[in-house]
């Protein structure tokens, strides 16, 4: 509790200083938004999507429940780095910088020339990142429910309300992280989360090393806490498919749809997409996909091997999603538990408030600034963008106080969904000259609309929707969840929203009119003479 | 007729090849492997005695994963470290909402 309290204290500093970076100099939206295209290599590695509430309670609690088949599920973590920042990073850094791109709208609009996909492209993010939000609004909510004392709870329930303990916690929680990450968020903007999440990723760190020897000395061993998994989930905890329902929790058809899920989706998430209209320049980005290549390596395969012995641990776990927080405090010293939970929280807390940036940068980017006040004063959109962080995030609290069961499968959801939508435009959009906005628009409407009709299907199956005859019944594969998609030939949604985005968004292209060639040259030509700058900077460059 | 696509455009798109590469090796060998050693089923039953431990690491694990996740960080070291280049990626413009496309253009000259 105290090691929470002193985190969360750092987080509202680090949120004021921010705040004196923000608005010390001109240029806000730049500043609050994108704090000014400067984030370092160390800064772009530790916090481009890499880490979530997901990676800190999710992830644990899938390898707790399905062993070693769920740590080829999180693996493709090897080679995620590499795509993620790799492949679009250059591209977007340019296409940012020459188009003055702030938001991942804006980076659609100018490319294609299109408001439409700009508002479009801007509604997409709203609505997935919320589902995003109210996942890690309830992870936040988790670790503060564990670590407050009943005492507190307990004080804080008023006189004549009946409530049971556990709900109480959980809303007591919910409502402490909230306010505190909505008010350094909405204080510091963009580079308070950034600092944040720096901050918090490096904590994390230093958590799973900690974690780790005490967990493998506690559980006797990773063959023994093998042996422990097998005896109460059976064989398959060893082994894929592993346990779960018939086809088990991971056939190689999803095992490859998780290769495709975390480093080729993770190319399209608007979290990853802003990170690299940020970073400076672009030895930046190779130094920072090196670091967080390592960085993966030395936190995502420790805590593989920790949460395998959880099973000789905590044999019994009634809600796996809290078998970290439950770890923790089962090995550690209160002290010691303090310092390696603030790690989780942490990184809920940095997720969270990217996220809201995000959300609240559409709504004053794309709503406020174009439709009510085009010619805001600096002033007006600096207390739009305050109020637009705040709204959204007491939007997230009101929905996470009843929130799916499982929040693994939120986040995929979410994930898939916004990769499903902006990667291959954003592809087209870098890489494609003959790419045009009917076919950005395309790739983004099949994209999502593949990807929701997929969980539409698996919530409601095949033959509720008239498709009985066409469609099989969904394999029994996978995580169980109030979320779960239908598999269609054994796969996740995320590929076939993925394909379907691409084919929409090549055959659409090639069959509207090429786009503005004054465009396409301000984007994809070298400079008028050399290379070192676009054409924009000729002549204007003192 | 001197080809017009900037530098930054060329190498992004020969490096996004080789990455995509890598991550097709990577996803084919890691999946593969687990498919051929790693999965039980009806006709290849697995179960205790073919964990067969390494370091506590059941084999199947240790060489399908933990190998290629040792080689895909070496690699991307050595790839990003000294193979990907260093472009200048220009600096910022007003956005093109407040300057159409044909006036960026004509800037320049």
């Amino acid at each position: 509790m105290v090691a929470l309290f002193l985190f969360t204290l750092v987080s509202l500093g680090l949120g004021v200083v921010a705040n004196q970076f923000t608005s010390s100099k001109a240029g806000f939206l730049k500043k609050y938004f994108l704090g000014n295209r400067s984030m370092g290599a160390v800064a772009v590695a530790l916090t481009a999507a890499v880490m979530s509430g997901g990676t800190f309670l999710g992830v644990p609690s899938t390898i707790y429940r399905y062993g070693w088949p769920a740590g080829l599920w999180i693996s493709s973590y090897m080679v995620a780095s590499l795509p993620i920042l790799g492949i679009l990073g250059k591209r977007i850094g340019q296409i940012s910088r020459r188009t003055g791109a702030i938001t991942l709208p804006d980076l659609f609009r100018e490319r294609y020339g299109s408001p439409a996909l700009g508002v479009l492209s801007s509604l997409l993010v709203m609505f997935f990142l919320t589902a995003f939000l109210v996942a890690q609004f309830k992870a936040g909510a988790l670790i503060m429910k564990i670590v407050l004392p009943p005492s507190m709870v307990q004080a804080v329930v008023p006189p004549g309300v009946t409530i049971a303990e556990d709900q109480a916690a959980y809303l007591v929680g919910l409502v402490v992280f909230a306010v505190t990450v909505v008010a350094y968020t909405a204080y510091g903007g963009f580079l308070a989360a950034i600092w944040t999440d720096v901050f918090q990723s490096v904590v994390m760190a230093v958590g799973v090393m900690i974690l780790l020897p005490l967990a493998l000395a506690h559980s006797g061993g990773l063959e023994r806490a093998t042996q422990d998994g097998m005896q109460q989930a059976g064989d398959l905890f060893a082994f894929g498919p592993g346990p779960g329902p018939v086809g088990g929790f991971l056939p190689v058809g999803l095992a490859f749809s998780f290769f495709v899920m975390w480093p080729i989706c993770g190319m399209g998430q608007p979290s990853t997409l802003v990170r690299l209209m940020a970073f400076r320049d672009s030895r930046t980005l190779r130094y920072s996909i090196i670091y967080q290549t390592l960085y993966n390596a030395l936190v995502y395969l420790p805590i593989i091997f920790i949460f395998i012995t959880a099973r000789s641990i905590l044999p019994a776990l009634s809600n796996p999603d809290e078998v970290m927080p439950r770890l923790v405090v089962k090995l550690a010293n209160p002290y010691l538990a303090g310092l390696i939970l603030a790690a989780p929280y942490g990184a809920v807390m940095s997720t969270v408030s990217g996220f809201l940036l995000i959300v609240a940068s559409g709504l004053v980017r794309d709503i406020y600034q174009r439709f009510l006040r085009p010619h805001a004063t600096e002033r007006e959109i600096s207390v739009a963008s305050y109020g637009a962080t705040v709204a959204v995030g007491l939007a997230a609290t009101l929905l996470a106080l009843n929130p799916p069961q499982y929040l693994q499968s939120l986040i995929i959801f979410a994930g898939a969904g916004m990769a499903s939508a902006f990667l291959v435009p954003a592809l087209l959009g870098a890489f494609w000259r003959r790419a045009s906005a009917p076919g950005a628009m395309a790739a983004m409407a099949a994209g999502t609309s593949t990807t929701l009709f997929l969980y539409l299907l698996g919530r409601f199956g095949p033959s509720a929707l008239g498709l009985g005859r066409l469609l099989g019944p969904n394999p029994e594969i996978g995580a169980p969840s109030t979320l779960r998609p239908y598999y269609l030939a054994g796969v996740d949604p995320c590929v076939w929203g993925l394909v379907a985005s691409l084919t929409a968004g090549i055959v659409v292209s090639l069959l509207t009119t090429p786009p503005d060639p004054a465009r396409l040259r301000l984007v994809y030509d070298a400079p008028g003479q050399g290379e070192t700058a676009p054409p924009a900077l000729k002549g204007t460059e003192t | 007729m001197a080809d017009p696509t900037c530098v930054v455009l060329k190498n992004a798109r020969r490096e996004a090849l080789i990455i995509f590469a890598t991550w097709l090796a990577a996803t084919s060998y890691c999946c593969g492997y687990y498919y051929l050693f790693g999965t039980s089923g009806a006709e290849r039953p697995l179960g205790s005695a073919d964990v067969k431990p390494v370091l506590g690491i059941p084999s199947w694990f240790l060489w399908g994963v933990v190998l290629p996740w040792c080689v895909c960080v070496v690699f991307t070291v050595w790839f990003a470290g000294f193979r990907m280049t260093d472009d200048d990626l220009g600096r910022d413009q007003p956005p093109m909402g407040e300057m159409e496309a044909s006036e960026a253009v004509d800037l320049g000259k």
